[in-house]
């Protein structure tokens, strides 16, 4: 995963609308969209909103002008695993129906049911949006930004610190990793060639996981004792200009969250139904 | 085993958000008071490195594959449960903000399951096993297994109280899994503490009687 952060980053050194906004713009906005699905209950409206949140989505892509390769290769990485947890939805009953109508036996007792598939198709539109908003966000927004907006937000001092200088080192081991899977290559070690002995492998990946570890520790006492002689002390933060909004900030915030407010609760209200 | 967005309901994530929150505040006053409050940079470095670490694809069976989660490992060595609870904390947070890899709504139950319950099954099951069989690779298999084995039960139980998975099929399916992961987690665990404690005796803080199985 960690090499992932080199790709993501830098998409997020292109320049466009979306890219200029505020990390703060960004990051409320996308916890906002992620709150309001969530929120809507486990019923069919989920579909309007879901398709109109995505329109939503997708306008915000557009005006990022970034590929959509970039955004289904990223979707394509996080969905597997949990897709397959979506799937096995359909076979399964739970508490939000309490009437289940099979619309495929098969054997062994197992069987397909109507509103089970209603109930996976409502998870994954919840699920796709969240992540879509996510992906959005990061691969807009640098890293750096992201942790002062969150600082401006609010963000205890204290964190921020700490998560700054871990997001900073992310890079270093990110480089640290490729040089160590390199190696391993190289060795002609594959951790899933079924050749080797597995308590070989198992080994090896146990020595290359403690010399990782010992590699971070010991940076971390370099960087420790670097920061010593640059004056940090107990007293250090993370200090963060304070920066006001632009107008034009402002008003994208403003309109975005009318939006995203006002699309569940009109939804849920009228008998606005897209599907 | 991280619950993405959409697997909770908001006020069930606002609960576990509350809990997680109450121990990451108690694993910063840890690592203020414990690690002395200069000493912060180095465990965020080490989160870094954890992360990293966890990008290593373990070979499990039949194809499968699985990564380390670290809990166990960071307690241990480290010699407190907050320092996983810390560590994780970190690593989840980036894992769900930058990489989508669990959730925003969800990402207090994660903290919770990974962070808190791996933390401290794994540095306590570790204590107390060191304590019956005064073997160190035992206990370390035994600490990290539970570690990962328990916050993917703790997983499947949140899912059932969410609505989202049926309980017996959704302890079968995480039990088994994280089960077999979870041995592979014990080996890999048991020789990289090896490896620290041979390489590094100075970091790994294990302050009980000799131990079998080890030579330092």
């Amino acid at each position: 995963m960690i090499e992932e952060i080199f790709h993501i980053e830098k998409h997020t050194y292109k320049d466009s609308f979306i890219h200029r906004l505020d990390a703060r713009v960004k990051i409320i906005l996308a916890f906002a969209v992620i709150i309001a699905v969530v929120a809507v209950p486990y019923s069919t409206i989920v579909y309007t909103v879901g398709i109109i949140f995505f329109v939503f989505f997708t306008g915000l892509w557009i005006l990022s002008r970034l590929s959509p390769v970039v955004y289904l290769r990223r979707l394509g990485e996080i969905i597997p695993l949990w897709g397959i947890v979506i799937f096995f939805q359909i076979f399964l009953k739970n508490k939000y129906y309490t009437e289940y109508h099979a619309i495929l036996t098969l054997p062994f007792g197992i069987a397909i049911y109507s509103e089970s598939v209603t109930f996976a198709f409502i998870l994954l539109v919840k699920f796709i949006i969240s992540i879509s908003f996510i992906i959005l966000l990061s691969s807009t927004t640098k890293i750096q930004d992201m942790l002062e907006g969150a600082t401006r937000l609010g963000l205890p001092a204290d964190f921020a610190l700490v998560l700054g200088m871990m997001i900073r080192y992310l890079f270093v081991f990110g480089y640290i990793y490729r040089k160590m899977t390199e190696s391993l290559v190289t060795r002609c070690f594959d951790a899933f060639d079924r050749k080797l002995p597995y308590r070989y492998r198992i080994r090896q990946l146990g020595y290359t996981i403690g010399t990782m570890f010992i590699r971070a520790y010991e940076q971390g006492e370099r960087v420790y004792i670097s920061m010593l002689c640059r004056g940090y002390g107990r007293n250090s933060y993370l200090f963060v200009k304070k920066k006001h909004l632009k107008t034009g900030d402002l008003a994208f915030l403003s309109v975005s969250m009318m939006v995203v407010i006002a699309i569940p609760v009109i939804v849920w209200l009228a008998p606005l139904r897209l599907i | 085993m991280h619950i993405p967005d959409a697997f909770i309901p908001i006020p069930q994530g606002v609960i576990y958000w509350i809990i997680a929150l109450v121990f990451v505040a108690l694993a910063l006053r840890w690592a203020k008071n414990e690690m002395s409050e200069e000493k912060i940079p180095l465990i965020a470095v080490l989160a870094a490195g954890i992360f990293a670490l966890q990008s290593f694809n373990l070979p499990v069976s039949m194809g499968t594959s699985g990564h380390l989660v670290g809990g166990a490992l960071a307690a241990i060595v480290l010699g407190s449960p907050f320092a996983a609870v810390f560590i994780l904390t970190l690593v989840l947070i980036v894992q769900g903000v930058l990489f989508g890899d669990g959730g925003i709504t969800t990402m207090g139950a994660n903290i919770l399951n990974m962070g808190v319950l791996g933390g401290f099954v794994g540095f306590y099951s570790f204590k107390g096993m060191m304590g019956i069989t005064k073997n160190m690779n035992i206990s370390i298999f035994t600490a990290a297994w539970l570690a990962c084995f328990i916050p993917a039960l703790a997983a499947a139980v949140e899912m059932f109280f969410a609505g989202t998975f049926p309980l017996i099929e959704g302890l079968i399916a995480m039990g088994v899994y994280h089960a077999l992961i979870g041995i592979i987690e014990g080996l890999v665990t048991v020789i990289a503490i090896r490896l620290i404690i041979k390489a590094r005796p100075d970091i790994v803080d294990i302050r009980d009687p000799p131990m079998k199985g080890v030579n330092v």
